[in-house]
């Protein structure tokens, strides 16, 4: 067995292990405690909150949700954040994954330079260049617009591109010889070969970044300024701004933003895993 | 058809481009617009190297500066002195595969995927001088002496903060190691077994140096980390990063000059560009040493 060493330093560990899981148990409780609790004060009225704010709802309600999503536009603000996620990933896949397809699957002059020059984005992060591009989507008139935001996640392509052409890269030749062979074109392998057995690397990439876009603070909050084309995290800030008048509402927002993040957690932890420590080891 | 010679063209020239004008230019073109008095519409006015010299110099400017430039520092050696040892021993737990380690694995990662303005929230909910958690908390088992105004206190804000965002954002790290520790070949532990190492000798002289790349990369992504923080501290402390800029850091600092406007009087685009250009110089120096130190491209 490969992990017996484990097995054997499990034994002569046990207590110290016990002390450990005993701290990380409470360090759990915070995270336990918190979130389910967020969940839960969105249901409660707004004097029940006030008396009860820990506890369990004595009462439900949903008006707290009508009134966030019907009245105060987080309708919008749900809608905007879709609208941007899911487009922008779908750009940045194609975009990333073509790319790194044509640095991994072809050897031209240059080849290895350009690789180094896309990994530059893991060192310095979109946010160092933030005032020039915004002078340039300022001079494109994309400002409070969800195409210049578009345009802005799917330029950071460090990491996709890092992450698909290590997948490429471990593609048999054979594979894409024998494409050739058929008389296919180029971007028909890539389309109709190539892709289709890189669905896991989408997927690994896919949700990474859609959880990183649909978080996203800084560019929204540069970017979007007008109050049509906010995003659901910008709402939550301005909500928070006027905290104490909001105080029952912010929970009804903050559990809105959250589920569709947490569906995909459960549902994908491992590619998310993956795309968090993509490129760490090497073997 | 050149395209048909050179197929790879085709692949790469909408994501060269995009990345080029997005992400590379950019850094640079700061540099240019840096040299200038411009409030971001209007004329720009040629200064030269002012707004180095104001940040430098000017006795008010450069010494929120200062302060924000020091803050940056703080944090990235507290997430690789403190935050860097916890997710290490996060990872060894979870790869020994302790009782409910799958649970916590989970519990650990979960903050991870909230939204930088939900943490804020969250915080806001515990640490709130008036109706918070903790002071609840205090309050009802009678230990009034603990009550504290929290992020309202310079003294404790920073310090705050870090465990926030340590517990929103270890998770990255413990993964790293933990990656790392199952790429650990079997064999070399079973042989330091045999020959009788102690559990400290073992640690020391085969875990360690087998987890080198995830040092590596632990370091370069920590401090990166701490150099371009602005999420947290920006929801929680506001615009100006706390009670007496105790969470202020370069990011916020560029952000108030650059976009935030208000709080100085004048938008600045120029002096914005000269913070960010600073900013990009040293992430560019420690890039440069950590890559001769760890020579992370070759290794590829």
């Amino acid at each position: 067995m490969k992990r017996s060493h484990y097995e054997r330093l499990r034994g002569s560990t046990s207590l110290t292990a016990r002390i450990a899981a005993a701290g990380l148990l409470l360090f759990s409780l915070i995270t336990l405690l918190l979130i389910p609790n967020i969940m839960l004060s969105s249901v409660k009225t707004k004097s029940d909150l006030i008396n009860n704010t820990m506890g369990f709802p004595r009462s439900f309600t949903l008006e707290n949700y009508r009134t966030v999503f019907v009245e105060d536009h987080f309708f919008r603000y749900m809608f905007n954040s879709v609208i941007l996620s899911v487009m922008a990933l779908a750009s940045l896949l194609l975009i990333a994954s073509m790319t790194a397809y044509g640095l991994s699957r072809y050897k031209f002059k240059g080849n290895n330079f350009l690789q180094v020059y896309f990994l530059l984005g893991l060192m310095f992060p979109i946010q160092l260049g933030i005032l020039p591009i915004f002078i340039i989507i300022r001079s494109l008139g994309l400002i409070n617009s969800l195409w210049g935001m578009i345009l802005i996640y799917t330029a950071n392509l460090s990491l996709p591109v890092f992450i698909f052409s290590r997948f490429f890269r471990s593609l048999p030749r054979a594979l894409y010889e024998s494409a050739r062979i058929d008389g296919a074109g180029e971007f028909r392998i890539y389309a109709q070969i190539m892709v289709p057995i890189s669905k896991p690397v989408f997927a690994t990439v896919g949700i990474i970044n859609f959880v990183t876009i649909w978080n996203d603070f800084f560019m929204p909050l540069v970017f979007l300024t007008g109050k049509q084309v906010r995003t659901l995290t910008l709402g939550i800030y301005q909500y928070m701004n006027n905290f104490l008048a909001n105080w029952h509402l912010v929970f009804a927002a903050v559990t809105a933003a959250l589920i569709p993040v947490f569906i995909l957690f459960f549902l994908f932890t491992s590619q998310l895993v993956e795309g968090l420590t993509a490129g760490a080891v090497k073997e | 058809m050149t395209l048909n010679k050179r197929p790879w063209v085709g692949f790469i020239l909408p994501g060269f481009i995009l990345y080029t004008a997005f992400m590379i230019l950019p850094l640079f073109t700061a540099v240019y617009y840096s040299f200038f008095k411009w409030s971001g519409l209007g004329p720009k006015i040629w200064i030269g190297l002012d707004n180095y010299k104001s940040l430098f110099q000017d006795e008010r400017l450069s010494s929120i500066f200062r302060n924000a430039i020091g803050n940056n520092f703080k944090f990235v050696i507290c997430a690789l002195m403190v935050i860097m040892p916890i997710q290490l021993f996060l990872a060894y737990l979870i790869d020994l595969k302790i009782v409910f380690y799958r649970f916590f694995q989970t519990v650990i990662f979960l903050p991870y995927v909230i939204s930088t303005t939900i943490v804020g929230f969250i915080s806001m909910l515990v640490f709130d001088p008036n109706i918070g958690v903790i002071n609840e908390f205090f309050k009802w088992i009678g230990w009034n002496h603990l009550i504290s105004a929290w992020f309202g206190d310079p003294d404790r804000a920073f310090t705050l903060l870090m465990m926030v965002i340590a517990w929103q954002g270890c998770a990255a790290g413990m993964f790293i190691f933990l990656s790392n520790f199952k790429a650990i070949p079997a064999e070399l532990i079973e042989a330091s077994l045999m020959d009788g190492a102690s559990k400290r000798q073992r640690f020391r002289h085969i875990i360690l140096p087998a987890l080198e790349p995830a040092f590596a990369n632990n370091i370069i992504l920590g401090t990166i980390w701490g150099l371009t923080q602005f999420d947290i501290p920006f929801v929680i402390g506001g615009t100006q990063g706390g009670i007496d800029n105790s969470i202020d850091f370069m990011n916020l600092f560029f952000y108030r000059f650059a976009f935030g406007g208000g709080y100085y009087g004048e938008t600045s685009m120029g002096f914005g560009a000269a913070i960010s250009v600073v900013l990009f110089m040293i992430i560019l120096v420690i890039a440069v040493i950590q890559v001769k130190f760890f020579n992370r491209f070759n290794r590829e």
